[in-house]
């Protein structure tokens, strides 16, 4: 059955890659003006015919198409038409500090969203209730850049004890790595440790309120279900110690959504967090792709949103398996507890 | 979720029974009793116990969320102590909203590159700081022979480059080798050294002369030579970085500069550190950092939480509480720059230049200066900044008149049918903070005088297009000049040459062969009268057909810190961060 959805799976992501891929092409071929002569103050039309020419622009839309795939596929992403640079090594560049970013938020904010609306249901304390509640109403509607403002605001200028934005201090060398937090701990440096997870905290926070909504409110309709009540009754009489009950068969039991939010939500934010990244000066995708996306520049357009779409649909995919594996209700299609 | 709520209390209700007088003890979990609305329930021995193992829980989750606190208190003051700097800081640290796009001076054509090069950078003249005056630099003597077809640069001695590489004739001569020779080596297949076929057209060869002279020959005599050379195309890069860093040369700046380049972290910062063997005044800090913030809100907090020392991008709007803050100076000074609405020549409307001269009457440039701007600029009177050769003192043959507006296009009633576009693009440029704001004021004044007008906005790469292509009736843009010489505007706004569609920077395709005439013979004429003469001759031109009407001059805007010394904006627009120094103030 795992197998088989796996197989599925893949047949899906091809068909996404081709169809993509064109779309892609024909949106960024679609645009009116020369993105070459565009980028000149004052061109002049021999140097861009010149250009034109040497990117292999002037071929037909169909034969670039081919290029443009087989490039892709074998990771030949051409040049950066702004900083001409490699387009791989700048996605190699900007990609981890998405990354790092949107796997801590993801991780806190699950972390958050679960804690909060277990924590609810377990102690059945009615002010937890009413904080659990309203996380999912505050997450869920409040704009993420305001929120960003907001916690630069209290958190580093008013009472200084964050960093406004950056991944990192400019008074210390860089760590070497391109995840600062994994190389901290792999070189055993907790300086390092210390100054990255710094400069983590307030984006890992406002990027983390929205999952921690999407799974506080799915846990909350969920553990308030009253048949839950039967259940957990159940497990009692069964003898089994209340760690075991929660731990072992209520979390795994509500685990399929909150792996399917985890999923969802890794890869809408694999592309880069636009707003989070801009309001904390990040140098992550986003802010790369969007200023890609006004400047027109064609290589990186067509290969980093490439790369995104195929991310998001492989981070979607695993998440649905992994649910699949989780809970067997799932596996069976029967709407689960 | 709220009636999720209330269904599992109603739940839990119907689950319990309530039990009169004192019967046997609930053995149910009852919701209601727990959370304290069941009236009917007593506390039992055996509930109890579970309010207690409640107050356990509650107490865990206590001690949890103290220490998460806890860590993080503990975690901040470790960073308390850095707040206060009054002695000069070690590093000097600047920020401004977009990185550079590359780090080659002959390849680039956006502010912030320029910017973030200029530090390490030099050429062989250069603008005395603060004026459009050429100073000599890098050379430290020049001749112009010929009659302004040879110009000859003795280099300064002693001057090596970052990597060691002394400075001479040939070594200078690499960064204009590697523009003008297509087969250069350094002459990159991506690059497009637009500069070159447009600021240095009219060079014909460069060559070392001597071993410390190099000397430019001309195809024509040309007066804005001088003032292109001071431009950053033409500053000097080692010709050692080509050895060393082969086609990544544009990402490793190797210059002459009192800073010299240490490493780029892409949308973050550019470090630098002191030239240690700089043949000037050494630079006074030890390392300095350029850092992009995207937002200037934050960019602002950076500054006011002492992170940055000083910052440029800012709006006029958000100056308000700095002005008056004795922590900070804020730099205001004119910039090289205008924004104009031209009309584009295939419009047939828009035909007869009483038209035109009517639509400049109409528009209030004096509200457009204080609404758009926030006071930080002036109105445009010619197309070119004040103070430019060839401006004349005098107002120019319109000024806001509605009236008098509304009677000349009262004449042309019919073709108001439908309304006029106006293109304008929809993010701040340089020239036009606001350009939404402007177009929008330009359509209430038009509207006032009978003309309807419907804007058209897009992205200002889309709108820059359009604009190219000439196809529009009117349209908003703008240009910044680059080395202070009327024939960068007006040769730009007017040539014939400049009208090329989907190339065009003369967007209102506005051909006149006598225009032309007089625009090549400024181009060549190197007397200072003359060419004052000439290009008043231009201006009236331009007043008669109007193909273009100025709006605005914008101002620029640098904020740094009161302890910043040495800093002065410049007309180019560049940021100078390489003679700047700190006096502590002794204060706070």
């Amino acid at each position: 059955m795992l197998a088989l959805r796996t197989l599925q799976k893949l047949a899906l992501l091809a068909l996404v890659f081709v169809l993509a891929s064109f779309f892609l092409h024909l949106a960024v071929n679609a645009v009116p003006g020369d993105p070459i002569a565009l980028r000149m103050k004052n061109p002049d039309p021999e140097k861009v015919a010149q250009l034109r020419e040497q990117l292999g622009l002037e071929q037909p839309f169909l034969v670039r198409y081919g290029h443009y795939v087989t490039d892709f596929l074998t990771l030949d992403w051409g040049r950066s038409l702004i900083s001409g640079r490699s387009v791989l090594d700048e996605i190699g560049e900007f990609f981890p500090a998405t990354l790092e970013l949107v796997l801590v938020a993801l991780l806190v904010g699950v972390s958050i969203g679960l804690v909060t609306a277990f924590s609810a249901r377990w102690l059945q304390w009615p002010a937890l209730r009413t904080v659990s509640l309203s996380l999912g109403a505050v997450g869920l509607t409040v704009p993420i850049f305001w929120l960003g403002l907001i916690f630069i605001v209290i958190g580093s200028y008013a009472l200084g004890w964050f960093p406004v934005g950056g991944r990192f201090d400019f008074a210390n060398e860089l760590p070497n790595g391109r995840f600062f937090v994994l190389s901290a701990i792999t070189s055993g440096s907790l300086d390092i440790l210390v100054v990255a997870l710094h400069h983590l905290a307030l984006p890992v926070l406002t990027l983390a309120l929205y999952p921690a909504a999407l799974v506080c409110g799915v846990l909350q309709a969920r553990l308030h279900d009253p048949q839950l009540t039967f259940l957990l009754r159940a497990l009692k009489a069964k003898g089994l110690a209340p760690w075991q009950i929660w731990f072992k068969h209520v979390l795994r039991l509500m685990s399929a959504p909150v792996i399917t939010v985890l999923g969802t939500n890794l890869g809408a934010l694999l592309g880069g967090a636009v707003l989070t990244e801009t309001v904390f000066s990040w140098p992550g995708m986003g802010r790369y792709l969007v200023a890609a996306v006004l400047n027109r520049d064609l290589f990186v357009i067509e290969n980093g949103l490439l790369l995104v779409v195929l991310l998001a649909f492989v981070s979607v995919s695993l998440a649905d398996l992994a649910a699949l594996v989780a809970n067997p209700l799932v596996r069976r299609g029967v709407r689960p507890v | 979720m709220a009636s999720g709520l209330a269904e599992a209390e109603k739940n839990a209700l119907s689950l319990h029974k309530p039990v009169p007088g004192n019967g046997p003890a609930c053995i149910r979990p009852c919701r209601a009793a727990i959370i304290g609305r069941c009236g009917n329930h007593h506390r039992f021995a055996s509930m109890r116990s579970k309010a207690e193992s409640r107050r356990v829980r509650l107490r865990l989750l206590m001690t949890c969320l103290a220490g998460i606190l806890g860590t993080v208190l503990a975690v901040s003051c470790r960073r308390g102590d850095g707040g206060a700097k009054r002695e000069r800081p070690s590093t000097f640290v600047f920020a401004r909203g977009s990185d550079a796009e590359k780090l080659d001076p002959a390849d680039v054509d956006d502010g912030e590159s320029v910017n973030s090069m200029r530090p390490i950078f030099e050429g062989l003249v250069q603008f005395r700081s603060g004026t459009l005056d050429i100073e000599p630099w890098l050379a430290e003597a020049f001749e112009i022979q010929d009659d302004g077809l040879r110009y000859v640069f003795h280099l300064r001695h002693g001057v090596r480059f970052h990597d060691g590489t002394p400075l001479n004739a040939e070594t200078a001569l690499f960064s204009f080798a590697r523009q003008m020779d297509p087969e250069h080596p350094a002459h990159f297949e991506n690059a497009s050294f637009a500069y070159w076929s447009y600021l240095y057209q009219d060079i014909s060869e460069v060559r070392a002369a001597g071993p410390m002279t190099l000397e430019f020959r001309m195809h024509r005599p040309n007066a804005s030579i001088l003032h292109s050379l001071a431009v950053f195309p033409a500053w000097l890069i080692s010709p050692g970085a080509l050895e060393t860093y082969g086609a990544e040369m544009p990402r490793y700046p190797v210059g002459t500069g009192p800073y010299r380049f240490v490493s780029w972290k892409p949308n973050q910062a550019i470090i630098y550190e002191r030239n240690p063997d700089y043949w000037g005044e050494p630079a006074q800090f030890e390392r300095l950092v350029m850092r992009s913030v995207p937002d200037n809100t934050v960019r602002l907090l950076e500054l006011k939480s002492r992170n940055i020392q000083g910052l440029v991008g800012l709006q006029p709007a958000e100056l308000a509480d700095l002005v008056s803050d004795p922590k900070f100076t804020v730099y205001r000074g004119p910039g090289m720059n205008v924004g104009y609405l031209a009309f584009s020549h295939f419009c047939e409307r828009l035909g007869e230049p009483k038209i035109r001269q009517a639509i400049g009457m109409a528009i209030d440039r004096e509200a457009m200066v204080r609404l758009a701007l926030d006071g930080y600029g002036q109105v445009a009177d010619y197309p070119l900044p004040p103070g430019f050769l060839g401006v004349p003192d005098r107002k120019p043959a319109f000024r806001y008149d509605p009236d008098g507006a509304r009677l000349m296009l009262a004449e042309f009633k019919d073709r108001w049918k439908s309304p006029i576009e106006l293109h304008t693009l929809n993010a701040p440029r340089p020239y036009f903070p606001d350009p939404l704001k402007i177009a929008s004021l330009i359509r209430s004044d038009l509207e006032k005088v009978g003309l309807p007008v419907k804007i058209i906005t897009r992205d200002f790469k889309s709108h820059l297009h359009v604009m190219r292509q000439g196809e529009f009736d009117m349209g908003l843009l703008g240009w910044t000049g680059d080395n202070g010489d009327p024939d960068n505007f007006l040769s730009v706004f007017f040539g014939s040459w400049a009208a090329k569609k989907g190339a065009a920077t003369n967007i209102s395709f506005y051909r006149n062969s006598e225009m032309d005439v007089l625009l090549l013979a400024g181009r060549k004429e190197t007397d200072r009268a003359q060419r004052q003469k000439i290009y008043e001759a231009v201006l009236a031109r331009w007043a008669l057909d109007l193909p273009l009407i100025p709006l605005i001059h914008t101002e620029q805007i640098a904020v740094m810190r009161r302890e910043v010394t040495g800093f002065k904006l410049q007309k180019t627009g560049n940021i100078r961060l390489g003679p700047i120094g700190w006096e502590s103030m002794g204060m706070e």
